[in-house]
């Protein structure tokens, strides 16, 4: 998209927001970018993504944490076969304890390695358009579209009810210190 | 209240931000005069650890037939404060509970310093600390691997599986907060807390996989929580000792930590709010909340005392008869009896709601459940093995100055450690109490309908 521009919309509440990128949405808006301070199931639902992909990481660390206990606890108790009054070498059922702590173990660690690697963090860069109060108090819809539907967009902006409607190059970024750098 | 919310009644999202924000502001003489203090218990009971290795367990009081006192005790006594912090923090954010938001972060800092400490208890119990790795399954040139069917091998496992997972939890909700707070310092604070936010600035892409991670370790520490001290009282229900070997256990241990927890959430929430000027976002409404869990908890130990007593009855089991006998009218007696007053009897006075919105009251309260739940685990663990199969092999223990030493440098570990985390981070969590605002904006309306 060469020669395009960033809009740049705050507003000061999430009702707003949603309702700008719904309008966005209706006119087929493509590369909307939201920031927000809080998690917003209203401002979710207006971008419309599915759902994040850490659920089948996360379900695929818990089912490997599983198939470790079980080779961890079968397999030591083969290494070393010891009869005691003949009961059975592999006794699975205290087995079950060790591998419900390792499912959760690992479930968990999958959650938070799959999050980091889908949400792109450690974020090296500052996304264009962030400004240091959508992590305070302000939420902000950042539109790239060609110059000639920038007024537009601007209108549907204000419409929906930003405080303030800019061209990105002329918004006030956070500084460099704001991300790891 | 403090003048960081101009008008109380519509808190904004930046008045969130100050009244959290001035909390990690360079702190007076006062609070590291706190903090030597702390640290120093905590060098003290470091040298009699250190001596006691050098010179064995013999320093203990541990004698036998009592092997497990009060280092076991302090284990589960710790644990068991921990839970508390995950029910709050995970539980609650299951069922979508309002008041949480307040709470939560304090609450799992508590958990995750109270694991901290409570990990290191079974090491200081070891006579050859040195060894403590034997725990851990590896290759060896002998094939000699941990004994799955045992207990304690169950609970090295949940308990270091509950560490980790506490620990992810917090990092996952301290990083928005601690973006919003690179934004707002300078110095190395800023450089600091850069580090730790990961970079975050909030973007739908980052929510999107950010609530799913989150949810989904809410999902997992919830069924961890109940597993851990299920684990924690199969230490002793596994035993064929008579006190300890019961079905009742686990239930009954899990209760019981909720119980100590939340209250221990209150003895450290209640003067932090005071000294941290913390009063427009930590409401009475949030501790009224608390206390509710304190009470229903309360029922629900004093039901399995009587269940344990009823089963020791009905079981017609002579020698299960006389350990409980000796529980209720031994030398240790009187140890059972100020238990029951302080888990069953004084958490009574919080089915009034006067009490339960009276703050000085709480902390009262709270401080003797937290005495009642030490005893509690210290008249199960010692007193049981104090009165075994057989007569001629009772004895009773005294604890000696390296234990009790030790236990008083577990305290000041503990409350050291949180309060450094007080001062450095942010205590309350900013971004759920944005979340629920509006929440928290009638829970401040329900306080100056009450003191009006």
């Amino acid at each position: 998209m060469s020669g395009s521009v960033e809009i740049v919309g705050s507003f000061a509440d999430e009702i707003g927001c949603a309702h700008g990128i719904e309008k966005l949405r209706e006119v087929k808006a493509i590369g909307v970018r939201v920031f927000s301070p809080i998690p917003s199931h209203r401002i979710e639902h207006a971008i419309g993504k599915p759902k994040s992909r850490v659920r089948a990481f996360v379900l695929t660390g818990g089912i490997l944490g599983i198939i470790t206990a079980l080779a961890l606890t079968i397999g030591t108790s083969w290494e070393w076969n010891l009869d005691a009054g003949g009961k059975p070498v592999v006794s699975w059922p205290p087995f079950i304890i060790i591998m419900f702590e390792l499912m959760v173990l690992f479930g968990g660690i999958s959650a938070v390695l799959s999050f980091l690697v889908h949400a792109r963090v450690p974020a090296f860069e500052i996304a264009e358009g962030y400004s240091s109060r959508f992590s305070e108090d302000r939420f902000g819809v950042v539109v790239r579209c060609e110059p000639a539907d920038s007024a537009q967009v601007e209108s549907i902006l204000r419409d929906a009810g930003a405080e303030e409607v800019v061209r990105a190059a002329a918004w006030p970024r956070a500084d460099g210190n704001a991300v790891v750098s | 209240m403090a003048a960081a919310v101009q008008d109380a009644s519509t808190p904004t999202f930046r008045d969130i931000d100050r009244s959290v924000l001035r909390v990690m502001e360079m702190p007076g003489t006062a609070y590291w005069i706190w903090i030597a203090f702390c640290f120093s218990l905590v060098g003290i009971a470091a040298a009699l650890w250190t001596r006691q290795i050098y010179s064995g367990l013999g320093v203990t009081g541990l004698r036998q037939p009592v092997m497990w006192a009060i280092y076991i005790t302090n284990f589960v006594f710790w644990v068991g404060i921990a839970h508390s912090g995950t029910l709050i923090s995970a539980i609650l954010f299951l069922f979508r509970t309002r008041w949480r938001t307040a709470v939560y972060r304090a609450a799992e800092t508590m958990t995750l310093f109270a694991v901290a400490t409570a990990g290191l208890f079974p090491l200081i119990h070891l006579g050859r600390v040195w060894f403590a790795y034997w725990l851990l399954p590896y290759p060896n040139e002998r094939f000699l691997q941990p004994n799955f069917r045992s207990p304690l091998v169950w609970d090295a496992f949940a308990v270091s599986t509950y560490l980790t997972i506490s620990a992810l939890f917090l990092f996952m909700g301290l990083i928005p907060d601690v973006a919003n707070a690179r934004e707002q310092s300078k110095g190395w604070r800023k450089t600091f807390y850069s580090i730790l936010a990961l970079g975050w600035q909030g973007t739908d892409e980052q929510w999107r996989h950010y609530s799913m991670a989150y949810l989904l370790l809410a999902g997992l520490a919830t069924p961890l929580v109940i597993s851990v001290h299920s684990v924690v009282s199969w230490d002793f229900a596994m035993a064929q000792l008579p006190g300890w070997h019961s079905t009742i256990f686990a239930p009954y241990f899990v209760a019981g930590a909720i119980f100590s927890g939340v209250a221990m959430v209150m003895t450290l929430l209640i003067p932090m709010r005071k000294w941290l000027h913390l009063e427009d976002l930590v409401t009475p409404w949030h501790f009224d909340n608390l206390a509710k869990i304190i009470l229903l908890t309360s029922l629900v130990v004093s039901y399995s005392y009587a269940t344990e007593t009823f089963m020791t009855w009905y079981s017609g089991d002579k020698i299960e008869q006389m350990t409980f006998h000796m529980r209720y009218f031994g030398p240790w007696g009187y140890l059972f009896w100020v238990m029951v007053l302080c888990n069953c009897l004084i958490p009574l006075l919080l089915f009034s709601p006067r009490i339960r919105v009276n703050l000085t009251a709480l902390w009262i309260i709270s401080i003797f459940v937290n005495i009642g739940m030490w005893l509690e685990r210290f008249v199960i663990i010692a007193g049981s093995l104090a009165v075994n199969f057989n007569p001629s092999q009772w004895a009773y223990y005294r604890p000696s100055i390296t234990e009790i030493m030790i236990t008083v440098g577990s305290f000041a570990w503990f409350l050291g450690l949180f309060s450094l985390f007080a001062r450095l981070l942010p205590i309350i969590s900013m971004t759920e109490l944005k979340e629920g605002i509006t929440w928290l904006k009638k829970a401040l309306r329900k306080d100056y309908a009450k003191a009006a």
